[in-house]
């Protein structure tokens, strides 16, 4: 090989080795320098408006939990639950609905459920006193009394303290102890002395109640 | 060779080669900068392609929590209960609106079930009336909540399911119907 031809291929080489090095740096096969950089900048964008975004909807969702204690009613299991942040700070055995039927000779029937849905303790009562309602002697086969008939009032068989939930309803105590955990009442919910008393001292007029 | 080298005809053929290896070392040295160039820029690439799959995770992380808060906010204003399927605790959380009802135990989670079942919003498209108590709920006709002897028919037996205790399914089957929204948490 003369002096030329040597020179030549050398030259030659260098011109291919700078041809590849020219188009690894400008990325031929693959997007360019520049079109990655504006693919990074654009998904930092897109990360910073997401988590914009969601920091305003875990605020808007946070303003709604108020860190009140509730209760919740598990009719099904007779269960009752007192909450607070998503947090169990007691859980009671209740007595819920009988889901019974009854009907009087006149007609009027009554159907023994506890309700379902929302609802907020409306007061507080201590050592309440049931009013018998009609109910109460037709499911007796006794005499209806006038509704002010002094025999109506019962004291001592809904325990020390009643929960008033609206429409007649309460969350109070039971005679009826042993049969806690069934459905058994005429659709109040009944819970042990102890937990009553628990569950009184724990709630405010305004607690919210969940039974479903 | 010295002798030679002085020789006026070896002079004269000698300045043109030093002019030439003075222009290879040149063209030498470029292709060196432009080699050096490329390395860097590989470096960056890499750095940039790196940060890219970064971002990319980070962007869907970011996209599956604004439909999760998304759902919840609907959730919120709705009145229904709902449920939230967290399969990574093995937990439902029965909800409604922003309280907290009932933890429920995942018993059982069909193989594949994450592969074959979208995380997200599901509806309660049926509820099987199983003879003997053996209820069940068949959700956006993807998946099945059911208790250990649930009795579910075709077409749906074959769908990925879910078993809970029976007393936490009852807890919430009657007072449900179809409709009802789930979410699955990945």
């Amino acid at each position: 090989m003369n002096t030329d031809t040597y020179l030549r291929s050398v030259l030659l080489l260098i011109a291919l080795l700078a041809t590849a090095a020219s188009r690894t740096a400008s990325g031929e096969s693959s997007p360019s320098l520049g079109e990655l950089r504006a693919s990074v900048a654009a998904l930092g964008g897109e990360a910073a408006r997401l988590e914009e975004e969601n920091r305003g909807l875990r605020a808007m969702l946070a303003q709604q939990e108020d860190g009140d204690v509730y209760i919740v009613v598990e009719t099904e299991n007779n269960r009752l639950t007192l909450r607070q942040n998503n947090t169990v700070l007691h859980t009671a055995v209740c007595g819920t609905g009988s889901r019974k039927f009854i009907e009087a000779e006149t007609g009027t029937n009554w159907f023994f459920e506890t309700p379902m849905g929302s609802f907020s303790v409306l007061g507080k009562e201590r050592n309440p006193v049931w009013i018998r309602p009609n109910w109460s002697y037709v499911e007796e086969n006794m005499p209806i009394p006038p509704a002010n008939d002094p025999d109506r009032i019962v004291r001592g068989v809904l325990g020390k303290y009643a929960l008033l939930l609206g429409n007649g309803y309460k969350i109070h105590g039971t005679t009826w102890t042993k049969l806690l955990g069934t459905h058994f009442t005429h659709g109040c919910v009944s819970l042990g002395d102890a937990d009553l008393e628990l569950v009184y001292s724990t709630a405010k007029i305004g607690t919210k109640v969940y039974l479903y | 060779m010295t002798a030679l080298h002085r020789t006026p005809l070896n002079k004269r053929c000698a300045e043109p080669r030093r002019a030439l290896r003075l222009r290879l070392l040149s063209a030498l040295a470029l292709v060196l900068i432009i080699l050096c160039g490329a390395a860097f820029a590989d470096d960056e690439r890499d750095a940039l392609m790196e940060r890219q799959r970064t971002l990319k995770a980070r962007v869907a992380a970011l996209q599956r929590e604004q439909d999760y808060l998304m759902f919840l906010q609907r959730m919120y204003e709705s009145d229904s209960k709902y449920l939230v399927l967290d399969m990574k605790k093995k937990t439902a959380h029965l909800r409604y609106k922003n309280r907290l009802l009932k933890d429920i135990p995942l018993k059982e989670i069909s193989p594949g079930f994450g592969r074959k079942v979208k995380a997200g919003e599901h509806a309660v498209t049926m509820k099987i009336e199983g003879a003997k108590e053996r209820h069940a709920l068949v959700l956006n006709n993807a998946f099945v909540l059911k208790w250990k002897r649930s009795e579910v028919p075709r077409p749906h037996a074959s769908l990925p399911s879910i078993v809970v205790l029976k007393k936490d399914l009852f807890s919430f089957y009657y007072t449900i119907g179809p409709g009802m929204m789930a979410y699955v948490l990945e």
